[in-house]
Protein backbone atom coordinates (compact mmCIF):
# COMPACT_ATOMS: atom_id res chain seq x y z
CA UNK A 1 0.00 0.00 0.00
CA UNK A 2 1.51 3.28 -0.73
CA UNK A 3 2.41 5.54 2.10
CA UNK A 4 4.45 8.84 0.81
CA UNK A 5 5.73 10.86 3.59
CA UNK A 6 8.76 12.77 2.17
CA UNK A 7 6.72 15.47 0.54
CA UNK A 8 7.24 18.78 0.45
CA UNK A 9 4.79 20.98 0.78
CA UNK A 10 4.36 24.16 -1.52
CA UNK A 11 2.52 26.77 0.66
CA UNK A 12 0.75 29.66 -1.14
CA UNK A 13 0.43 32.97 0.22
CA UNK A 14 -3.33 33.47 -1.25
CA UNK A 15 -4.26 29.88 -0.09
CA UNK A 16 -2.86 30.95 3.31
CA UNK A 17 -4.31 34.16 3.95
CA UNK A 18 -7.91 32.38 2.27
CA UNK A 19 -6.94 29.98 5.49
CA UNK A 20 -6.84 33.20 7.71
CA UNK A 21 -10.27 33.93 6.77
CA UNK A 22 -8.89 37.14 4.87
CA UNK A 23 -11.65 37.55 2.16
CA UNK A 24 -10.36 38.77 -0.81
CA UNK A 25 -7.00 38.64 0.55
CA UNK A 26 -6.93 42.66 0.69
CA UNK A 27 -6.36 44.66 3.88
CA UNK A 28 -4.28 42.73 5.78
CA UNK A 29 -2.72 44.97 8.27
CA UNK A 30 1.20 44.42 9.24
CA UNK A 31 0.73 43.42 12.77
CA UNK A 32 -0.83 40.46 11.74
CA UNK A 33 1.19 39.42 8.55
CA UNK A 34 4.22 39.49 10.76
CA UNK A 35 2.76 37.16 12.64
CA UNK A 36 1.66 35.13 9.85
CA UNK A 37 5.28 35.36 8.30
CA UNK A 38 7.55 34.59 12.03
CA UNK A 39 4.81 31.17 12.19
CA UNK A 40 5.23 30.18 9.06
CA UNK A 41 9.40 30.65 10.03
CA UNK A 42 9.22 28.53 13.24
CA UNK A 43 6.10 25.94 11.62
CA UNK A 44 9.36 25.04 9.32
CA UNK A 45 12.24 25.08 12.10
CA UNK A 46 10.50 23.20 15.06
CA UNK A 47 8.75 20.55 12.35
CA UNK A 48 5.03 21.06 12.96
CA UNK A 49 4.44 19.94 9.44
CA UNK A 50 4.61 16.68 8.48
CA UNK A 51 2.66 15.86 5.33
CA UNK A 52 1.92 12.76 5.05
CA UNK A 53 -0.83 10.42 3.20
CA UNK A 54 -1.44 6.88 2.94
CA UNK A 55 -3.81 6.05 -0.61
CA UNK A 56 -5.11 2.90 -2.04
CA UNK A 57 -6.72 2.48 -5.38
CA UNK A 58 -9.54 -0.03 -6.23
CA UNK A 59 -10.78 -1.42 -9.37
CA UNK A 60 -14.50 -0.76 -9.47
CA UNK A 61 -16.39 -3.96 -10.21
CA UNK A 62 -19.95 -2.18 -10.55
CA UNK A 63 -22.39 0.93 -9.80
CA UNK A 64 -25.72 1.31 -7.83
CA UNK A 65 -27.00 4.69 -7.98
CA UNK A 66 -26.39 4.75 -4.32
CA UNK A 67 -23.59 2.71 -4.14
CA UNK A 68 -19.82 1.72 -5.71
CA UNK A 69 -18.74 -1.86 -5.88
CA UNK A 70 -15.16 -2.62 -5.40
CA UNK A 71 -12.58 -5.20 -6.13
CA UNK A 72 -12.30 -7.55 -3.00
CA UNK A 73 -16.11 -6.47 -1.74
CA UNK A 74 -15.47 -3.40 -0.54
CA UNK A 75 -18.44 -1.15 -1.14
CA UNK A 76 -18.62 3.16 -1.23
CA UNK A 77 -21.80 4.21 -0.06
CA UNK A 78 -23.66 7.02 -1.10
CA UNK A 79 -25.20 8.60 -4.73
CA UNK A 80 -21.56 11.02 -5.03
CA UNK A 81 -19.73 9.05 -6.95
CA UNK A 82 -22.07 7.21 -8.99
CA UNK A 83 -24.07 10.54 -9.92
CA UNK A 84 -20.65 12.30 -10.54
CA UNK A 85 -18.22 9.79 -12.03
CA UNK A 86 -20.43 7.04 -13.51
CA UNK A 87 -17.38 6.11 -15.76
CA UNK A 88 -15.18 5.46 -13.00
CA UNK A 89 -12.98 2.93 -13.41
CA UNK A 90 -10.74 2.68 -10.24
CA UNK A 91 -11.68 4.40 -7.04
CA UNK A 92 -8.50 5.89 -4.91
CA UNK A 93 -8.96 5.83 -1.18
CA UNK A 94 -6.82 9.05 0.46
CA UNK A 95 -6.28 10.15 3.74
CA UNK A 96 -3.88 12.59 4.43
CA UNK A 97 -2.19 14.30 7.61
CA UNK A 98 0.37 16.77 8.76
CA UNK A 99 0.62 15.02 12.04
CA UNK A 100 -0.16 15.99 15.32
CA UNK A 101 3.20 18.71 15.71
CA UNK A 102 1.27 21.64 14.32
CA UNK A 103 -2.03 20.81 16.72
CA UNK A 104 0.04 20.31 19.55
CA UNK A 105 1.59 23.75 19.29
CA UNK A 106 -1.87 25.52 18.63
CA UNK A 107 -3.14 24.06 21.96
CA UNK A 108 0.13 25.55 23.86
CA UNK A 109 -0.66 29.02 22.17
CA UNK A 110 -4.19 28.65 23.30
CA UNK A 111 -3.71 27.53 26.39
CA UNK A 112 -1.16 30.34 27.17
CA UNK A 113 -3.66 32.91 26.09
CA UNK A 114 -2.67 33.49 22.65
CA UNK A 115 -5.55 33.48 20.97
CA UNK A 116 -4.60 35.14 17.53
CA UNK A 117 -1.50 33.48 17.13
CA UNK A 118 -3.11 29.71 18.13
CA UNK A 119 -5.46 30.74 15.05
CA UNK A 120 -2.95 31.96 12.49
CA UNK A 121 -1.00 29.01 13.29
CA UNK A 122 -3.96 27.00 12.96
CA UNK A 123 -4.78 28.51 9.77
CA UNK A 124 -1.53 27.68 8.32
CA UNK A 125 -2.07 24.01 8.88
CA UNK A 126 -5.26 23.99 7.31
CA UNK A 127 -3.47 25.81 4.34
CA UNK A 128 -1.04 22.96 4.87
CA UNK A 129 -3.90 19.92 4.33
CA UNK A 130 -4.97 21.67 1.75
CA UNK A 131 -2.19 22.05 -0.31
CA UNK A 132 -0.89 18.45 0.77
CA UNK A 133 -4.36 17.32 -0.79
CA UNK A 134 -4.06 19.03 -4.25
CA UNK A 135 -0.03 17.59 -4.42
CA UNK A 136 -1.05 13.90 -3.27
CA UNK A 137 -4.20 14.32 -5.86
CA UNK A 138 -1.47 15.61 -8.62
CA UNK A 139 0.60 12.24 -8.21
CA UNK A 140 -2.24 9.87 -8.38
CA UNK A 141 -3.46 11.33 -10.82
CA UNK A 142 -0.08 11.42 -12.82
CA UNK A 143 0.10 7.54 -11.94
CA UNK A 144 -3.09 7.03 -13.33
CA UNK A 145 -2.57 8.35 -16.84
CA UNK A 146 0.03 6.15 -17.39
CA UNK A 147 -2.70 3.69 -17.62
CA UNK A 148 -5.21 6.05 -19.69
CA UNK A 149 -7.38 7.42 -17.05
CA UNK A 150 -8.16 10.48 -15.97
CA UNK A 151 -8.74 11.16 -12.33
CA UNK A 152 -12.02 13.77 -11.37
CA UNK A 153 -11.82 16.28 -8.61
CA UNK A 154 -11.57 14.69 -5.10
CA UNK A 155 -14.60 14.19 -3.10
CA UNK A 156 -15.44 14.16 0.78
CA UNK A 157 -17.14 12.40 3.21
CA UNK A 158 -19.87 15.23 4.45
CA UNK A 159 -20.37 16.19 0.52
CA UNK A 160 -24.06 15.88 -0.32
CA UNK A 161 -24.60 12.44 -1.88
CA UNK A 162 -21.24 10.89 0.70
CA UNK A 163 -22.16 10.82 4.60
CA UNK A 164 -19.67 11.49 7.10
CA UNK A 165 -20.65 8.01 8.22
CA UNK A 166 -18.66 6.76 5.48
CA UNK A 167 -15.28 7.78 6.87
CA UNK A 168 -14.45 5.04 8.73
CA UNK A 169 -15.37 2.75 5.93
CA UNK A 170 -13.00 5.05 3.58
CA UNK A 171 -9.85 5.03 6.67
CA UNK A 172 -10.30 1.47 6.49
CA UNK A 173 -9.47 1.39 2.60
CA UNK A 174 -7.00 3.76 2.51
CA UNK A 175 -5.26 1.75 5.85
CA UNK A 176 -5.02 5.32 7.33
CA UNK A 177 -3.82 3.15 10.90
CA UNK A 178 -0.41 2.99 9.23
CA UNK A 179 0.37 6.51 8.81
CA UNK A 180 -1.34 6.98 12.29
CA UNK A 181 -4.69 8.37 11.64
CA UNK A 182 -7.73 6.69 13.24
CA UNK A 183 -11.25 6.91 13.97
CA UNK A 184 -12.35 8.16 17.73
CA UNK A 185 -15.71 6.51 18.79
CA UNK A 186 -17.42 9.50 18.17
CA UNK A 187 -16.38 9.32 14.77
CA UNK A 188 -13.62 12.18 14.85
CA UNK A 189 -10.26 11.61 12.72
CA UNK A 190 -6.97 12.48 14.82
CA UNK A 191 -4.42 13.53 14.59
CA UNK A 192 -7.28 16.17 14.03
CA UNK A 193 -5.56 17.92 10.74
CA UNK A 194 -5.88 15.36 8.62
CA UNK A 195 -8.75 14.61 5.58
CA UNK A 196 -10.09 11.84 3.86
CA UNK A 197 -10.63 11.74 0.41
CA UNK A 198 -11.70 9.87 -2.67
CA UNK A 199 -10.49 10.11 -5.95
CA UNK A 200 -12.24 8.83 -9.02
CA UNK A 201 -10.43 7.46 -11.93
CA UNK A 202 -11.64 6.51 -15.39
CA UNK A 203 -11.63 7.73 -18.95
CA UNK A 204 -13.32 10.79 -18.61
CA UNK A 205 -13.73 12.61 -15.54
CA UNK A 206 -15.51 16.06 -14.03
CA UNK A 207 -13.36 17.91 -12.72
CA UNK A 208 -14.10 21.56 -10.95
CA UNK A 209 -12.34 24.14 -9.42
CA UNK A 210 -12.50 25.52 -5.39
CA UNK A 211 -14.29 28.61 -7.16
CA UNK A 212 -17.12 26.33 -8.43
CA UNK A 213 -17.32 24.68 -5.33
CA UNK A 214 -17.73 27.89 -3.67
CA UNK A 215 -20.45 28.90 -5.93
CA UNK A 216 -22.95 25.78 -5.49
CA UNK A 217 -22.05 25.57 -1.96
CA UNK A 218 -24.64 27.12 0.46
CA UNK A 219 -22.46 28.32 2.99
CA UNK A 220 -20.78 30.57 0.33
CA UNK A 221 -22.27 33.88 1.44
CA UNK A 222 -21.28 33.42 5.09
CA UNK A 223 -17.74 31.50 4.73
CA UNK A 224 -14.94 33.17 5.35
CA UNK A 225 -13.02 31.10 3.22
CA UNK A 226 -14.66 31.38 0.15
CA UNK A 227 -13.01 31.51 -3.29
CA UNK A 228 -14.67 33.75 -5.57
CA UNK A 229 -14.77 32.89 -9.50
CA UNK A 230 -12.05 35.90 -10.79
CA UNK B 1 -4.41 66.57 23.56
CA UNK B 2 -4.95 62.72 23.74
CA UNK B 3 -6.32 61.33 20.54
CA UNK B 4 -9.57 59.47 20.39
CA UNK B 5 -9.46 56.75 21.79
CA UNK B 6 -12.62 54.89 21.07
CA UNK B 7 -11.59 55.80 17.20
CA UNK B 8 -8.08 54.91 17.96
CA UNK B 9 -8.84 51.10 19.18
CA UNK B 10 -11.76 50.76 16.53
CA UNK B 11 -8.55 51.63 13.94
CA UNK B 12 -6.98 48.68 15.15
CA UNK B 13 -4.01 50.94 16.50
CA UNK B 14 -2.22 49.08 19.32
CA UNK B 15 0.63 51.22 19.98
CA UNK B 16 -1.62 54.52 19.98
CA UNK B 17 -4.57 52.96 21.59
CA UNK B 18 -1.93 51.85 24.51
CA UNK B 19 -0.40 55.20 24.94
CA UNK B 20 -3.63 57.01 25.07
CA UNK B 21 -4.99 54.84 27.64
CA UNK B 22 -1.37 55.31 29.42
CA UNK B 23 -1.33 58.93 29.36
CA UNK B 24 -5.35 59.28 30.18
CA UNK B 25 -4.13 57.00 33.41
CA UNK B 26 -1.50 59.27 34.08
CA UNK B 27 -3.70 62.27 34.08
CA UNK B 28 -5.95 60.75 36.82
CA UNK B 29 -8.53 59.46 34.14
CA UNK B 30 -11.44 57.57 35.40
CA UNK B 31 -10.75 53.94 34.97
CA UNK B 32 -14.37 52.81 34.38
CA UNK B 33 -14.55 55.74 31.21
CA UNK B 34 -11.65 54.00 29.85
CA UNK B 35 -13.31 51.12 29.79
CA UNK B 36 -16.62 52.15 27.97
CA UNK B 37 -14.58 54.27 25.39
CA UNK B 38 -13.16 50.56 24.72
CA UNK B 39 -16.53 49.05 24.17
CA UNK B 40 -17.90 51.62 22.89
CA UNK B 41 -14.90 50.94 19.80
CA UNK B 42 -15.86 47.15 20.10
CA UNK B 43 -18.98 47.67 19.35
CA UNK B 44 -17.47 49.60 16.18
CA UNK B 45 -15.06 46.89 15.49
CA UNK B 46 -18.22 44.11 15.29
CA UNK B 47 -19.73 46.36 12.99
CA UNK B 48 -17.11 46.40 10.95
CA UNK B 49 -16.44 42.73 11.01
CA UNK B 50 -20.48 42.28 10.13
CA UNK B 51 -19.65 44.33 7.04
CA UNK B 52 -16.72 42.81 6.12
CA UNK B 53 -14.80 45.49 6.39
CA UNK B 54 -12.85 43.60 9.50
CA UNK B 55 -11.97 39.85 9.19
CA UNK B 56 -11.81 37.21 11.72
CA UNK B 57 -7.81 37.86 12.38
CA UNK B 58 -8.90 41.52 12.79
CA UNK B 59 -11.43 40.65 15.39
CA UNK B 60 -9.15 38.61 17.55
CA UNK B 61 -6.67 40.95 17.14
CA UNK B 62 -8.62 43.93 18.88
CA UNK B 63 -9.73 41.59 21.63
CA UNK B 64 -6.14 41.29 22.48
CA UNK B 65 -5.37 44.50 22.22
CA UNK B 66 -8.60 45.03 24.88
CA UNK B 67 -7.14 42.70 26.91
CA UNK B 68 -3.82 44.59 27.10
CA UNK B 69 -6.01 47.90 28.01
CA UNK B 70 -7.56 45.62 31.00
CA UNK B 71 -4.23 44.96 32.15
CA UNK B 72 -3.25 48.50 32.10
CA UNK B 73 -6.63 50.04 34.01
CA UNK B 74 -7.16 46.85 36.21
CA UNK B 75 -4.56 47.95 38.84
CA UNK B 76 -6.87 51.22 39.28
CA UNK B 77 -10.36 50.08 39.41
CA UNK B 78 -11.15 49.17 43.08
CA UNK B 79 -11.24 45.88 44.00
CA UNK B 80 -15.13 45.06 43.70
CA UNK B 81 -15.27 46.53 40.29
CA UNK B 82 -11.90 44.63 39.22
CA UNK B 83 -13.28 41.25 39.17
CA UNK B 84 -15.54 39.33 36.51
CA UNK B 85 -18.46 40.73 36.18
CA UNK B 86 -20.41 38.97 33.51
CA UNK B 87 -20.42 36.21 35.26
CA UNK B 88 -20.14 32.09 33.68
CA UNK B 89 -20.67 30.91 30.39
CA UNK B 90 -20.14 26.86 29.58
CA UNK B 91 -18.70 26.64 26.42
CA UNK B 92 -17.75 23.66 23.85
CA UNK B 93 -17.57 22.39 20.45
CA UNK B 94 -20.07 18.84 20.76
CA UNK B 95 -19.16 15.19 20.50
CA UNK B 96 -18.52 14.14 17.47
CA UNK B 97 -17.09 17.51 16.21
CA UNK B 98 -13.61 18.68 16.27
CA UNK B 99 -14.19 22.75 14.48
CA UNK B 100 -12.67 25.06 17.41
CA UNK B 101 -11.91 28.31 15.42
CA UNK B 102 -15.16 29.60 15.60
CA UNK B 103 -16.01 28.60 19.29
CA UNK B 104 -12.08 29.43 20.33
CA UNK B 105 -13.03 33.06 19.14
CA UNK B 106 -16.63 33.27 20.92
CA UNK B 107 -14.58 32.19 24.41
CA UNK B 108 -12.20 35.13 23.38
CA UNK B 109 -14.97 37.64 23.28
CA UNK B 110 -16.71 36.37 25.93
CA UNK B 111 -13.81 36.65 27.99
CA UNK B 112 -12.66 39.68 26.97
CA UNK B 113 -16.03 41.15 27.84
CA UNK B 114 -16.01 40.31 31.19
CA UNK B 115 -17.80 37.20 31.40
CA UNK B 116 -16.04 34.03 33.38
CA UNK B 117 -15.37 31.73 30.52
CA UNK B 118 -15.25 28.14 31.28
CA UNK B 119 -14.13 25.72 27.78
CA UNK B 120 -14.61 22.18 27.75
CA UNK B 121 -12.88 21.90 24.41
CA UNK B 122 -13.57 20.04 21.73
CA UNK B 123 -15.67 16.59 21.16
CA UNK B 124 -17.19 17.07 24.45
CA UNK B 125 -19.63 14.54 25.20
CA UNK B 126 -23.51 15.76 26.63
CA UNK B 127 -22.72 14.09 30.28
CA UNK B 128 -19.77 16.81 30.43
CA UNK B 129 -21.52 19.56 30.01
CA UNK B 130 -23.96 18.33 32.44
CA UNK B 131 -21.50 17.71 35.02
CA UNK B 132 -20.16 21.01 34.57
CA UNK B 133 -23.28 23.02 35.07
CA UNK B 134 -23.71 20.95 38.51
CA UNK B 135 -20.26 21.93 39.56
CA UNK B 136 -20.28 25.72 38.88
CA UNK B 137 -24.25 26.34 38.50
CA UNK B 138 -23.23 28.88 35.43
CA UNK B 139 -26.67 30.10 33.74
CA UNK B 140 -24.85 30.29 30.12
CA UNK B 141 -24.00 27.15 27.96
CA UNK B 142 -23.07 27.55 24.44
CA UNK B 143 -22.95 24.70 22.52
CA UNK B 144 -20.53 24.63 18.89
CA UNK B 145 -20.55 22.87 16.24
CA UNK B 146 -19.67 23.00 12.44
CA UNK B 147 -20.98 19.32 11.02
CA UNK B 148 -24.31 18.83 10.38
CA UNK B 149 -23.96 16.09 12.53
CA UNK B 150 -23.33 18.09 15.30
CA UNK B 151 -27.08 19.12 15.36
CA UNK B 152 -27.94 15.98 17.28
CA UNK B 153 -25.33 16.10 19.78
CA UNK B 154 -26.72 20.17 20.27
CA UNK B 155 -29.93 18.30 20.70
CA UNK B 156 -28.58 15.42 22.87
CA UNK B 157 -26.89 17.76 25.34
CA UNK B 158 -30.19 19.92 25.98
CA UNK B 159 -31.83 16.92 26.29
CA UNK B 160 -29.35 15.91 28.84
CA UNK B 161 -29.21 19.13 30.75
CA UNK B 162 -33.06 18.70 30.76
CA UNK B 163 -33.13 15.25 31.76
CA UNK B 164 -30.57 16.41 34.72
CA UNK B 165 -33.43 19.43 36.26
CA UNK B 166 -30.96 21.91 35.07
CA UNK B 167 -32.73 23.39 31.95
CA UNK B 168 -34.80 25.57 33.93
CA UNK B 169 -31.72 27.74 35.15
CA UNK B 170 -30.03 27.52 31.75
CA UNK B 171 -30.11 29.66 29.12
CA UNK B 172 -28.54 27.60 26.15
CA UNK B 173 -27.11 29.56 23.04
CA UNK B 174 -25.97 27.69 20.09
CA UNK B 175 -23.41 28.37 16.87
CA UNK B 176 -20.70 27.37 14.09
CA UNK B 177 -22.08 26.44 10.69
CA UNK B 178 -25.06 27.22 9.31
CA UNK B 179 -27.82 28.04 11.91
CA UNK B 180 -31.32 28.98 11.44
CA UNK B 181 -34.38 29.10 13.65
CA UNK B 182 -35.18 25.42 12.34
CA UNK B 183 -31.89 24.41 13.90
CA UNK B 184 -32.80 25.73 17.16
CA UNK B 185 -36.00 24.30 17.04
CA UNK B 186 -34.67 21.22 16.30
CA UNK B 187 -32.11 21.10 18.97
CA UNK B 188 -34.49 22.92 21.55
CA UNK B 189 -31.84 25.55 22.02
CA UNK B 190 -32.89 29.48 23.53
CA UNK B 191 -31.20 31.25 20.51
CA UNK B 192 -28.40 30.41 18.10
CA UNK B 193 -25.74 32.90 17.68
CA UNK B 194 -24.34 33.37 13.95
CA UNK B 195 -21.06 35.01 15.48
CA UNK B 196 -19.09 35.82 18.54
CA UNK B 197 -20.73 39.28 18.84
CA UNK B 198 -24.34 37.77 19.03
CA UNK B 199 -22.65 35.11 21.27
CA UNK B 200 -21.51 38.28 23.84
CA UNK B 201 -24.59 40.28 23.31
CA UNK B 202 -27.03 37.06 24.44
CA UNK B 203 -25.06 36.38 27.61
CA UNK B 204 -25.21 39.87 28.25
CA UNK B 205 -29.00 39.57 27.96
CA UNK B 206 -29.44 36.60 30.03
CA UNK B 207 -26.99 37.24 32.90
CA UNK B 208 -28.66 41.11 32.66
CA UNK B 209 -24.85 42.40 32.34
CA UNK B 210 -24.56 45.37 30.59
C1 LIG C 1 -11.59 25.14 8.99
C2 LIG C 1 -12.36 23.89 8.67
C3 LIG C 1 -11.77 22.67 8.97
C4 LIG C 1 -10.43 22.55 9.70
C5 LIG C 1 -10.71 22.62 11.23
C6 LIG C 1 -9.75 23.48 11.98
C7 LIG C 1 -10.21 23.72 13.40
N1 LIG C 1 -9.28 23.80 14.31
O1 LIG C 1 -11.36 23.90 13.70
C8 LIG C 1 -9.97 21.13 9.24
C9 LIG C 1 -9.17 21.27 7.94
C10 LIG C 1 -9.12 20.33 10.24
C11 LIG C 1 -11.32 20.48 8.93
C12 LIG C 1 -11.52 19.13 8.89
C13 LIG C 1 -12.71 18.51 8.53
N2 LIG C 1 -13.85 19.15 8.12
CO1 LIG C 1 -14.06 21.05 8.10
N3 LIG C 1 -14.35 22.86 7.76
C14 LIG C 1 -13.65 23.93 8.05
C15 LIG C 1 -14.37 25.18 7.49
C16 LIG C 1 -13.74 25.54 6.16
C17 LIG C 1 -14.42 26.39 8.38
C18 LIG C 1 -14.96 26.22 9.79
C19 LIG C 1 -14.40 27.33 10.65
O2 LIG C 1 -13.54 27.11 11.49
N4 LIG C 1 -14.79 28.56 10.37
C20 LIG C 1 -14.22 29.74 11.02
C21 LIG C 1 -15.20 30.41 11.93
C22 LIG C 1 -14.51 31.53 12.68
O3 LIG C 1 -16.20 30.94 11.10
P1 LIG C 1 -17.64 31.40 11.59
O4 LIG C 1 -18.67 30.39 11.28
O5 LIG C 1 -17.85 32.76 11.02
O6 LIG C 1 -17.54 31.49 13.18
C23 LIG C 1 -18.47 32.22 13.93
C24 LIG C 1 -19.79 31.50 14.16
O7 LIG C 1 -19.80 30.16 13.73
C25 LIG C 1 -20.04 31.69 15.64
N5 LIG C 1 -19.99 30.52 16.50
C26 LIG C 1 -19.26 29.40 16.46
N6 LIG C 1 -19.51 28.63 17.52
C27 LIG C 1 -20.40 29.27 18.28
C28 LIG C 1 -21.00 28.94 19.49
C29 LIG C 1 -21.93 29.82 20.06
C30 LIG C 1 -22.55 29.46 21.32
C31 LIG C 1 -22.25 31.05 19.40
C32 LIG C 1 -23.23 31.96 19.97
C33 LIG C 1 -21.64 31.38 18.19
C34 LIG C 1 -20.73 30.50 17.65
O8 LIG C 1 -19.03 32.58 16.11
C35 LIG C 1 -17.87 32.41 15.30
C36 LIG C 1 -16.96 33.61 15.43
O9 LIG C 1 -17.56 34.81 15.01
C37 LIG C 1 -15.83 24.62 7.30
C38 LIG C 1 -16.65 25.31 6.25
C39 LIG C 1 -17.39 26.50 6.81
N7 LIG C 1 -17.38 27.56 6.10
O10 LIG C 1 -17.98 26.45 7.85
C40 LIG C 1 -15.54 23.15 7.00
C41 LIG C 1 -16.62 22.11 7.31
C42 LIG C 1 -17.32 22.43 8.61
N8 LIG C 1 -15.85 20.88 7.44
C43 LIG C 1 -16.47 19.84 6.97
C44 LIG C 1 -15.96 18.52 7.00
C45 LIG C 1 -16.83 17.46 6.37
C46 LIG C 1 -14.71 18.22 7.59
C47 LIG C 1 -14.09 16.82 7.64
C48 LIG C 1 -14.99 15.76 8.24
C49 LIG C 1 -13.65 16.53 6.18
C50 LIG C 1 -12.98 15.21 5.94
N9 LIG C 1 -13.74 14.21 5.57
O11 LIG C 1 -11.80 15.11 6.03
C51 LIG C 1 -12.81 17.03 8.50
C52 LIG C 1 -12.90 16.43 9.92
C53 LIG C 1 -11.51 16.25 10.48
C54 LIG C 1 -11.44 15.32 11.65
N10 LIG C 1 -10.33 15.40 12.33
O12 LIG C 1 -12.33 14.54 11.91
C55 LIG C 1 -17.79 20.21 6.34
C56 LIG C 1 -19.01 19.76 7.16
C57 LIG C 1 -20.09 19.23 6.26
C58 LIG C 1 -21.18 18.52 6.99
N11 LIG C 1 -22.13 18.10 6.21
O13 LIG C 1 -21.23 18.35 8.14
C59 LIG C 1 -17.65 21.77 6.15
C60 LIG C 1 -18.96 22.54 6.24
C61 LIG C 1 -17.00 22.00 4.77
C62 LIG C 1 -17.91 21.63 3.60
N12 LIG C 1 -18.50 22.57 2.92
O14 LIG C 1 -18.04 20.48 3.29
N13 LIG C 1 -12.28 21.42 8.69
S1 LIG D 1 -17.93 28.35 0.60
FE1 LIG D 1 -18.34 26.20 1.07
S2 LIG D 1 -16.98 25.08 -0.29
FE2 LIG D 1 -16.21 27.17 -0.25
S3 LIG D 1 -14.66 27.19 1.37
FE3 LIG D 1 -16.60 27.79 2.33
S4 LIG D 1 -17.45 25.87 3.08
FE4 LIG D 1 -15.85 25.29 1.64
Amino acid sequence: MPVISDIRLNLKKNDILRREGFRGYTRIRPEIKNIVLELLESADSAHLLEPTTAYEIYPVTGMDPDKVLLEGDAVVSGSLIPSTFPEAKELAAIVCTIGPGLEKQVTEYSQGGETLRAMLLDGIGSAAVDTLVIEVCHCIANEASSRGLQAGSPVNPGMPGLTITEQGNLLGLARAGDIGVNLTSSGIMVPRKSTSLILALGPKMETWTQADVCARCNLRDTCPYTVLHS
Amino acid sequence: MAKDLCKTLADLKEDEVLAIVQEKLNAGADPMGILADASRAMEIVGNRFSKSEYFIPDLVYSGEILKKINELVKPKLTEEVGTKKGGKVIIGTVAGDIHDIGKDIVVFMLDVNGFDVIDLGVDVPAQKFVDKIKETSAPVVGLSGFLTLAYDSMKQTIEAIKAAGLRDNTKVMIGGGQMSDEIKKYTGADAFGKDAMVGVSLAREWTGTK
